[in-house]
């Protein structure tokens, strides 16, 4: 009896193994290409942290808005990059506005209004090289529990592990349990 | 150019406009991109809206109004629950249309602080950004699991709204894998994602007629402004000059990197 449990378990593993069919698409859900999203957490303390930066880079462009002479670009997630696009043959980069969880914007006059991961800010862009965080509105936005995409397959995600700013596609060897 | 007044005017003129542009020159090197107290302009994908002293929030499920006559402290006025699935929102005259994965929401905000709901015109399932103009609505919708369950085919519908309280479609268009669009005039600009931007001629905006296909610039929004079309899409940030025939012009483009 002894003897043959570790087989007798080992055997229980293998054919636990054999028994898990491979996966290519969860019922319901879309074909599975061997990438989903995977969340990008942060702290409430981390999200709090508004500021303005130098210009940098375009990765992700999202959502556009114009207003005057300024064009603001959404970077996914991370913030707004602040373009003087009065000549829209040289749009010129001014600086970069570190917004976490950042996905959508609005302006009216010196203010700009943003979403900073559940929070709504209200953000002084007077000077654009120096924004000034003016007013918070707590928990104005639901959670984005999900990537802003559809037909893809994402982690689940987990309070535990604190508020949710982004989604990052990465390879992944199976399909995760949730999709849209 | 026959007399001598008149050969001396157009050095003058000369003058002038140089002087002008020198100044101009001169002061844009400051911050003098500064915007007074002008509301911006968002593209269809857009969430957030201001009108006058509101600004409308489309959440995931419903929409939220805040009154910013003092911009720098919003207070809420009220909410609507929409239900799941909302994802745009477009401001236009006195109404707001609010795209939403089972159709498109017609709110009455002549009293801006209290939205009111006109109507509801539904498709089967989509996911649609929409855009107005006139009596017209440009509505995309986008094939997908969740989007458009029972359809394999997604379309850009055109939508009579000359009555707010009863929508009617007019026109469907096949499309590939639409996202925002934009309209000015007789032209309307669709994003087609990764597949590229369609240029269509609505000179009858009942019967958009494709012009121009251009898979070179991936596009998930537009915002046609002051005859430069911007678009934001995987590749990066590109302006084109439009007019009502035939251009179509690169200005600039902002490369990912």
């Amino acid at each position: 009896m002894k003897k043959s449990t570790p087989i007798f378990l080992l055997s229980l593993l293998f054919g636990m193994i054999a028994c898990d069919p491979p996966i290519d698409r969860t019922a319901g859900g879309p074909a599975f290409d061997g990438t989903g999203y995977r969340a990008v957490y942060a702290t409430a303390e981390e999200l709090a942290v508004i500021k303005t930066q130098s210009p940098r880079p375009l990765r992700k462009p999202g959502k556009i808005y114009v207003q005057g002479n300024y064009l603001f670009v959404n970077e996914q997630g991370e913030g707004l990059h602040v373009i003087d696009n009065a000549d829209p043959t040289k749009p010129r980069k001014i600086s970069f506005l570190k917004i976490p969880g950042n996905n959508d914007i609005a302006a009216k006059g010196r203010y700009l209004y943003a979403d900073n991961a559940r929070d709504l800010v209200v953000l002084d862009i007077g000077d654009p090289t120096s924004i000034k965080l003016v007013k918070r509105v707590v928990d104005a936005i639901p959670p984005q529990n999900h990537p802003f995409l559809q037909q893809v397959y994402f982690e689940c995600p987990d309070d535990k592990k604190g508020i949710i700013v982004a989604w990052q596609k990465v390879p992944m060897s199976s399909p995760p349990a949730c999709f849209r | 150019m026959k007399t001598k007044i008149i050969k001396i005017r157009p050095n003058l003129l000369a003058i002038l406009v140089a002087v002008m542009f020198w100044g101009c020159d001169a002061g844009s090197r400051s911050a003098d991109v500064s915007p007074g107290m002008q509301t911006g302009v968002g593209g269809s994908m857009a969430r957030f809206a201001i009108t006058g002293n509101t600004l409308y929030i489309a959440t995931k499920q419903s929409l939220e109004v805040y009154d910013i006559t003092q911009p720098d402290q919003p207070s809420k006025t009220t909410k609507r629950d929409l239900g799941v699935g909302i994802e745009t929102i477009f401001p236009y005259k006195n109404n707001l249309f609010i795209g939403a994965n089972n159709g498109m929401y017609i709110f009455d905000n002549s009293d801006p602080k209290a939205p009111r709901q006109l109507s509801f015109y539904s498709h089967i399932q989509s996911c649609d950004p929409v855009v107005v103009q006139g009596n017209y609505a440009y509505v995309t919708l986008r094939n997908g699991t969740t989007c458009r369950q029972f359809a394999s085919l997604s379309s850009l519908d055109v939508v009579d709204i000359s009555n707010l309280s009863s929508p009617r479609l007019l026109t469907s268009l096949n499309m590939e894998s639409p996202y925002g669009l934009g309209v000015d005039g007789n032209r309307l600009f669709v994003g087609e994602g990764s597949k590229g931007l369609k240029l269509f001629d609505i000179s009858d905006p009942v019967k958009p007629i494709l012009k121009e296909f251009r898979s070179d610039i991936p596009t998930y929004d537009v915002i046609p402004y002051r005859s430069t079309l911007i678009i934001t899409g995987e590749k990066g940030i590109f302006q084109y000059r439009y007019d009502d025939k035939d251009q179509f012009d690169l200005l600039s483009k902002i490369p990912v990197e």
